[in-house]
Parts: C-alpha cells; sequence; structure tokens
C-alpha cells in the first residue's frame, strides 16, 4: 500500500529552495528512514506532509488522500520537531482532548490515553503536567499523543535528540513493537540508530531526493563491516588483507574496518577463523557498509 | 464535533488552571472594588440630583440622557461602564485565541486532529462563551446590588437586563473577533493585544484624516469596532438592536480575516 506519494514538491522560502521538486513513493511496511544533513529539507517535507505549512508547487498525497484531508485524522499522526504540549494542563487531560477530536466518544478517550501511555512506560506521569517531566520523559510522553487511535502512518521528526541513553532504548523498542502495525517514517541524524530501525531509507541532500531504497540493497553485497574493541591495528590490516578475496581494508573514523571483498567470495568464515586464531575478539561483524559508510564514506 | 470539543477546551483553560483561576480571581476582586466604590455610591448620587447636570459632567462625550433613558439607574450606570470597559477586557483575556499554542507548538498536534478552521473557529466560539459569562456574572452581580440596596427597583431592573444582556453580547462580539485575528499573528497574547491596540488607534488617525481630506464618507464611521457606541447610548429599550448589524457585519469581516490568515499561516 502507497503511504506517501509526492509529485514535483516544493517548499521555496524566499529565493532558497528547502524542498526542490521532489517526488517521492513511499510504501507500507518497515520503519522508513529520513535522513539528510541539516537543511536538506526533512524537517520541510515532513511539516509538508503534515499539513502545518503550505507547498510551493507540486503535490502530496498521504494514505491516498491530499494532505490536511479530513478521511486522516486519526490514520496519520506525527511527532513533530520542537512541538510542546500546553504546561498548564495535565498530560491526561490534553491526550484526551486529542483522542475526542479523532472521533472517540464515551469513556473511550480515557482508555485509550491509559493504553498509549502504558506503551511509552509513562503511565505514573498523566496526572503530572509537562513541565514536571524530563525532557526524554516529554518526548516519549509526545510519542504517546502519535499513537492514538493506532494511526497506520507515523511520522516522527527527530524522536531520539537531545534524549538519554535509556529514553532512546525505550522509544526505540516501541518503535520496533508498534512498527508491526503502522508504518514508521523516522528523520534523524542518529544512522546507527536508523539502521538499527529501518528497512528502507530516502536520502535528501539541498532539498533534493538523493537517494531511496532499501537499506540492505544488493549493490553491499561487495562489502563487510567488521566492529573490533582492540587489536594491533597495524597487524590485523596485514593478517586480513592476506585473506582469499580480500581485496581492500580500511580503517573508518568511528573505528570500524571496512573490507572490500570480491565478488561471491565469502570471506566472512575466513576473517572468523582468523580473528579467532589470532584470540581477537569481535563487536560485530555486518555484511554491507554502515549507511554512515554508504552515504557519506 | 471538534469544534465544540474545542471551544469546550477554551473553558477548561480558564477554569482548571491555576492562570485562569488568578485570572478570575484577580477580575472578581477588581469587579467588585468597581460595584460598591463606582456603580453604588455613583447611582445613590445620581438619583439625589438633576440627571442632565451629572450626564453631562460625567459623560460630556456621550450623550447627556443617557443614564436617564433607564428607569433603574444602577443598570443605566452599569450599561455605560460597560459599554466602554469590557472591550478593553476582552482585548486582554480574548488574546491567547491562538498565539501561544502557535510559538509552543502545541497547534501542530491539534492540526493532525481538525482542521485549522475547526480550531480557529472553535477557539472564536469558546472564547466568545466566556466573554457572555463576563457579562452575565457583572450584570447579576448589579442586580443583586439593586436587590440588596433599592429592593423597590427590581422590577424594573430586571425588566431591562436582558436589553443590556443581549447589547453587550453583541458589542464584544467584533472585539473577540479582532483578538481571533491578531492571535493568528501573533506569537503571544501580549504581542496580539498590543497589536490590537496600535492597529485599533492607527486605523483610527487613518479614518478621521480619509474623512477630513474627502468629507465625510458614512460607511467609514462604522468601520472600526465601538464606533456605533456613542450612537447606541442615544437609544432606549430594545430599539438599542437598530444597531446590531454594525456588530455583526465587523464580526464577519475579522472572522473572515483571521479564518484566511489562519489558513495561509505557517506552523
Amino acid at each position: 500500500m502507497n503511504v506517501i506519494n509526492t509529485k514535483g514538491l516544493s517548499k521555496h522560502y524566499g529565493s532558497v529552495a528547502a524542498l526542490d521538486s521532489l517526488d517521492l513513493s513511499l510504501e507500507s511496511g518497515e520503519p522508513i528512514a529520513l535522513i539528510g544533513p541539516n537543511g536538506a529539507g526533512k524537517t520541510t517535507l515532513l511539516s509538508l506532509l503534515c499539513g502545518f505549512i503550505r507547498p510551493s508547487a507540486g503535490t502530496a498525497q498521504v494514505l491516498g488522500h491530499a494532505v490536511g484531508s479530513k478521511a486522516l485524522s486519526g490514520k496519520m499522526s506525527a511527532l513533530p520537531q520542537d512541538a510542546h504540549l500546553d504546561p498548564r494542563f495535565s498530560i491526561q487531560k490534553q491526550l484526551r482532548l486529542f483522542a475526542r477530536l479523532q472521533g472517540m466518544s464515551g469513556g473511550e478517550p480515557t482508555k485509550e490515553v491509559h493504553r498509549v501511555l502504558d506503551a511509552v512506560q509513562m503511565a505514573d506521569a498523566s496526572g503530572k503536567k509537562p513541565g514536571e517531566l524530563s525532557h526524554g520523559m516529554r518526548k516519549r510522553v509526545s510519542l504517546a499523543q502519535a499513537l492514538i487511535g493506532k494511526p497506520a502512518l507515523i511520522l516522527l521528526d527527530e524522536p531520539t535528540a537531545g534524549i538519554d541513553p535509556p529514553n532512546v532504548k525505550i522509544i526505540r523498542d516501541l518503535v520496533r513493537s508498534e512498527s508491526k502495525n503502522a508504518t514508521f517514517v523516522i528523520s534523524s541524524h542518529n544512522l546507527d540508530e536508523l539502521e538499527k530501525l529501518c528497512g528502507s531509507v530516502v536520502y535528501l541532500s539541498k532539498g533534493k531526493l538523493i537517494e531511496s531504497g532499501p537499506l540492505d540493497a544488493t549493490s553491499d553485497d561487495g562489502f563487510l563491516t567488521l566492529r573490533l574493541p582492540s587489536v594491533p591495528e597495524d597487524q590485523f590490516l596485514r593478517e586480513c588483507s592476506k585473506l582469499p578475496g580480500v581485496l581492500a581494508v580500511q580503517r573508518q573514523a568511528q573505528g570500524d574496518y571496512l573490507i572490500h571483498q570480491t565478488e561471491g567470495h565469502a570471506v566472512d568464515q575466513a576473517l572468523l577463523s582468523m580473528l579467532a586464531k589470532n584470540g581477537w575478539r569481535y563487536r560485530h561483524l555486518i555484511k554491507g557498509r554502515s549507511l554512515e559508510e554508504r552515504l557519506y564514506g | 464535533m471538534p469544534v465544540l470539543s474545542i471551544a469546550k477546551n477554551e473553558w477548561a483553560r480558564l477554569f482548571m488552571s491555576k492562570h485562569g483561576w488568578v485570572a478570575i480571581f484577580a477580575f472578581g476582586l477588581i469587579w467588585g472594588l468597581f460595584l460598591f466604590y463606582v456603580i453604588r455610591p455613583a447611582a445613590q448620587y445620581i438619583s439625589s440630583i438633576d440627571v442632565g447636570f451629572i450626564s453631562d459632567f460625567l459623560f460630556p462625550r456621550f450623550d447627556v440622557d443617557a443614564l436617564s433613558r433607564w428607569d433603574a439607574t444602577e443598570i443605566g450606570l452599569y450599561w455605560i461602564f460597560a459599554l466602554y470597559l469590557l472591550p478593553f477586557f476582552t482585548m486582554i483575556s480574548a488574546a491567547d485565541q491562538i498565539a501561544s499554542d502557535k510559538a509552543r507548538g502545541t497547534l501542530r498536534f491539534l492540526v493532525l486532529r481538525a482542521s485549522r478552521s475547526q480550531i480557529f473557529f472553535g477557539r472564536f466560539l469558546g472564547q466568545y462563551l466566556v466573554q457572555l459569562l463576563v457579562i452575565l456574572v457583572t450584570l447579576v452581580s448589579v442586580l443583586a446590588l439593586i436587590a440588596f440596596y433599592s429592593p423597590d427597583n427590581v422590577p424594573v431592573a430586571l425588566s431591562e437586563a436582558p436589553i443590556v444582556m443581549v447589547n453587550l453580547a453583541l458589542v464584544l462580539l467584533p472585539y473577540v473577533a479582532l483578538m481571533a485575528l491578531f492571535s493568528v499573528l501573533s506569537s503571544s497574547a501580549r504581542q496580539a493585544t498590543l497589536y490590537a491596540i496600535i492597529g485599533w488607534i492607527v486605523l483610527w488617525f487613518l479614518l478621521g484624516y480619509i474623512q477630513n481630506k474627502f468629507g465625510p464618507i458614512a460607511v467609514l464611521d462604522w468601520v472600526l469596532p465601538g464606533s456605533q457606541f456613542s450612537s447606541l447610548i442615544k437609544l432606549r429599550g430594545w430599539d438599542t438592536l437598530s444597531l446590531a448589524p454594525i456588530p455583526l457585519i465587523q464580526t464577519i469581516v475579522l472572522l473572515t480575516l483571521g479564518w484566511v490568515a489562519m489558513h495561509r499561516s505557517d506552523l
């Protein structure tokens, strides 16, 4: 099922094109990573899809409906960047209003608020006001509002920005479990995080679409990425280069080793044997390159 | 109905938040002082002397017989004071229909679930109902004052109170609409009030300048909210409703401008 479809979608701020003639078609399923450097147009794209801003040109359809259509209420939701709940009201009160606006009535809003707060492990905070919560907790509550009514599409703009690892883990686990019921589009600078969660990627730069497709692209088969805690670097590079099928070995900036192998050669078995022989422990071995390496390497 | 849910939430903003209760307490305190130290002594004084003289002395800009048109002096006084004071209260209390939610990003959560029109008109309706409550409470307090100090005037005050209620309800409509418009254009309630006051004064000078330069243009007399006040206090009883189209047309124009601004603004 097509969840997002844009044709020539553009947004200009004066002479600056924040988004430039974007043609994009995304299908439902595994979470989709929306990546790109600052100013790439990620937030602009999400804001256009949510109807927060109006396009300068082009069209966008979400779940087969025009952006802003009444039919999208309850079917699409979002965690907008830098959006805060009203500090004067309790979390429960505000989330109940959102549920009512989505068409729930009677005791339904209260039940739904309990469900979504439970999902983000914030049930204890329902009577609290946003100001009484930490940044990470507020983010989780904002994520809870996005789950109200079990929408089919959830857009998350920088869901883990500036929050501590325990809160990041809660959000990641939640996205993973909820992605069985909804398609997530996640904008983030944390490529490691996105790699763990997402099945496909949309890469924007300077308002243009650079790449869109699955994360486990077959074109990436000629690489292995290995993370080692601490080994004598020169010795490892020497030993690894000697393995049959290895074309080149490079040490990456973040400490991973990128091994370029010949097509059709199973270097991984030989590599693991070499590590065991030398008594070197490894953290992880990935078929292909990291997302960061693929995009910026 | 999203419009009603949003309107109801405006009431909650007033009655279910500490900020709202502080505002209610402050208003109650000021109104209480006003009732006992302005309306009551003024009513006693006016009842004891020549009305024509005192209305000329107290309200020279209005009409010399403004007070004598009301059989219950307290109601007449309340009518004139409310006519000139409640719009200012409205410009302050109804200033945050959209502004702070927009600046904080809270509006984005709402826009995901309700249309901009529903939010705009829901907030307007909620704020207008708050203003109606203010009129009702202040009017009932004046009636209570009459019942306590001049019980003979109660029947006549009760017959005049609905006229005042309906007229004030009409008078405040364009002010709530004005604040709906400026609230969309501002990033805080204070800014919305300032913009509205500045806008009102600039327009007042501009209209005066145009009329001075090109001669009287009748329609320009009715452009500003409150422009009918001096004519309104010259009317008696239900005749006051003959000027009702002015605030209604002003409200429609201001709401249309606000609605367009709401639809065009980035959130």
